[in-house]
């Protein structure tokens, strides 16, 4: 029964991989650009979850809160510092704006990665976990307490995530934005607020993803960039600014790489993500669920 | 800009023509480092910075003036690099069709490639070609019996002379820069630069986008992979590493601090940033985070980089 096992490993996979891809889309949503600099919410999430609870020795309940303050909170620097002039008061910036986002994120997620490996260090840290237990089996799936508890932990955030978007007025205030950015302004939604929110949120997200996963992973400095790539091509498969569509893509994603990685090869298991990523870019760009934009 | 300028200082011939002289300028002054610099281990950081100045032009070329944000120049110059290297590793190909071999190589690969993603804009063309380079770094670097993996491939070199390497480099610095020129100068470089102000706008005006974004994409991936050939025989070795992406970050921090959509800035660039880091690798490594925050700062706040600054302090206009 390893198909089974590989199932559910690959689905728990895919939660994770969902926390990342959630955030990125709705960036692409409200902006219409890409975050590169995403997998560095996620690694800097991983050391201040690691760092708090091993060097301040605070309970890694309590670590993993303050990990997820840390990314809203680089996530809202980032929006105000360097994302705000794509659409406030630079008229003449639309043109250019895809360039610039590329360019400023690239050289974030470069400036995060070199900062950290320059003030902690380059060797990868082991988080505390959540929960102590060993190895055990449920029917022929093999678990361990870390993986559940942080699967369970993600599932959580997904579901509220849904319904925060689904049911809040300010999740419907984002969902406005991400239509149409005038038109929402225009219905006396504060886009420039919204647009802040998303980037928290986001932050916020990807940094617990690295949290969960600091106990499994080893963050090292570099560690965001297989997770970032990871969530690029699930926003493309789910459809580009796509919530719903990059939390199934992220899902599929995960078991499809679990029975590659077994049947197939396990050296070129992330190359054939990629590869999906192409293909879906040239046969169907809107993605599996995309949507478009709305006029007014 | 808001008033329009007529003065013929100003028109876009007389600054490319201004902007060509002051990159020859360079590559002279660059002519006249041996008189200064005697160590080999210094001449092969110089050859390196040159290295770097042809990838920066190539990636330049595509998202300077053609306003394509490609993300792969680095991985086509591990490709035109690992295409001499096999050659020589499994035909024992003489380099002297190697070397063109990489080249012709690199260029249908791109023109492959640039059919494919072009029709693409914005952040799809980065997040593709950021996958094709992600994806021929795995490939390469897993194709075990083929290419020896992560351990790389020997190569062997034109002549063991430093020097006569420096003048090499120079020399196809040189060619990419004159022939960089002409092309700007002419109908492609015009068309070129339409469909970076407008895509649309050149379209409607009978101009065929997809057709010469391509030839750009597969012009700019034939001097990277040049670039990574010539770097190939040089360091007589021939790895994964080169196509990693920081080497990609470096090379557009190059551009960007140096100025982009023009053909000194890249060259001012890629020397200024390479022995920068030369330089402060004495002071603990701290060069990458002072490069990817300087090119924060320069596409925040200083768009047309040190060039831009440059050339206007020329015209004497002061205030940018």
């Amino acid at each position: 029964m390893l198909a089974l096992d590989l199932l559910v490993n690959g689905l728990i996979f895919g939660l994770f991989y969902a926390l990342m891809a959630v955030g990125l889309a709705m960036i692409f949503g409200v902006l219409k650009v890409v975050n590169f600099a995403h997998g560095e919410f996620y690694m800097i999430g991983g050391y201040a979850y690691v760092l708090i609870s091993l060097k301040l020795g605070i309970p890694p309940w309590i670590a993993l809160g303050l990990a997820a303050l840390a990314g809203a909170g680089l996530g809202w620097l980032v929006e105000r510092l360097l994302m705000r002039p794509l659409y406030a008061g630079h008229g003449s910036w639309s043109i250019t704006k895809d360039e610039y986002a590329v360019v400023v994120t690239f050289g974030l997620s470069l400036l995060l990665i070199n900062l950290v490996d320059k003030i902690v260090g380059p060797y990868p840290f082991l988080g505390p976990v959540l929960i102590e237990t060993s190895r055990f089996t449920i029917g022929p799936v093999m678990l361990n307490g870390q993986k559940l508890i942080a699967a369970g932990v993600s599932l959580c955030l997904l579901i509220g995530l849904a319904l925060f978007i689904k049911r809040s007025l300010w999740g419907r205030q984002i969902q406005a934005v991400a239509q149409n950015r005038l038109g929402a302004s225009l219905a006396g939604i504060d886009a420039t607020k919204t647009t802040s929110m998303v980037f928290m949120i986001s932050g916020l997200l990807a940094a617990l993803s690295g949290a969960l996963l600091a106990p499994l992973i080893n963050p090292g400095p570099d560690v965001g960039a297989f997770p970032a790539i990871k969530s690029y091509v699930i926003v493309v498969l789910g459809g580009m600014g796509s919530i719903w569509g990059g939390m199934a893509a992220a899902l599929f994603l995960g078991v499809f790489e679990a029975f590659f990685a077994v049947y197939v090869s396990y050296a070129y298991r992330d190359a054939f993500g990629l590869l999906i990523l192409i293909l879906v870019l040239l046969i169907r760009p809107q993605g599996m669920f995309g949507e478009k934009g709305r006029e007014v | 800009m808001s008033e329009v300028n007529n003065t013929r200082g100003n028109l876009w011939v007389n600054r490319l023509k201004k902007d060509f002289r002051a990159s020859l300028a360079v590559v002279l002054l660059l002519c006249f480092a041996p008189l200064v610099v005697t160590t080999p281990y210094s001449f092969g950081i110089l050859i390196v910075s040159i290295y770097f100045a042809l990838l920066a032009l190539g990636w330049n070329l595509l998202a300077g003036f053609t306003g394509q944000f490609s993300l792969a120049p680095a991985a086509f110059a591990m490709l035109g690099a690992y295409t001499t290297a096999l050659l020589d590793y499994h035909l024992q190909t003489p380099l002297s069709i190697g070397i063109p071999a990489a080249i012709f190589g690199t260029a249908v690969l791109g023109w492959l490639l640039g059919r494919v993603v072009l029709r693409l804009t914005g952040p799809y063309l980065s997040l593709t070609t950021l996958s094709f380079a992600e994806i021929a770094r795995v490939v390469v670097g897993n194709s075990i019996e083929f290419t020896r993996g992560d351990q790389g491939l020997n190569v062997p070199t034109l002549f063991e002379n430093r020097i006569g390497y420096y003048y090499l480099f120079l020399m196809v610095l040189v060619a990419t820069l004159v022939l960089l020129y002409l092309l700007m100068k002419s109908r492609t470089g015009r068309f070129w630069l339409a469909i970076r102000d407008d895509a649309t706008g050149a379209e409607s005006r009978g101009i065929d986008v997809v057709r010469y974004k391509t030839l750009a994409f597969s012009l700019s991936c034939a001097i990277c992979g040049l670039a990574g050939s010539l770097y190939g025989t040089f360091s007589q070795l021939v790895s994964p590493e080169l196509g990693l992406l920081m080497q990609t970050g470096l090379v557009i921090s190059m551009v960007v601090i140096g100025g982009m959509g023009t053909l000194t800035g890249p060259i001012v660039g890629a020397m200024l940033v390479y022995l920068a880091s030369e330089w402060m690798r004495d002071f603990g490594g701290i060069q990458m985070i002072v490069f990817s925050a300087a090119v924060i700062l320069f596409a925040r706040f200083l768009r047309t980089g040190l060039w831009g600054l440059a050339s206007k302090m020329m015209q004497g206009k002061g205030k940018p």
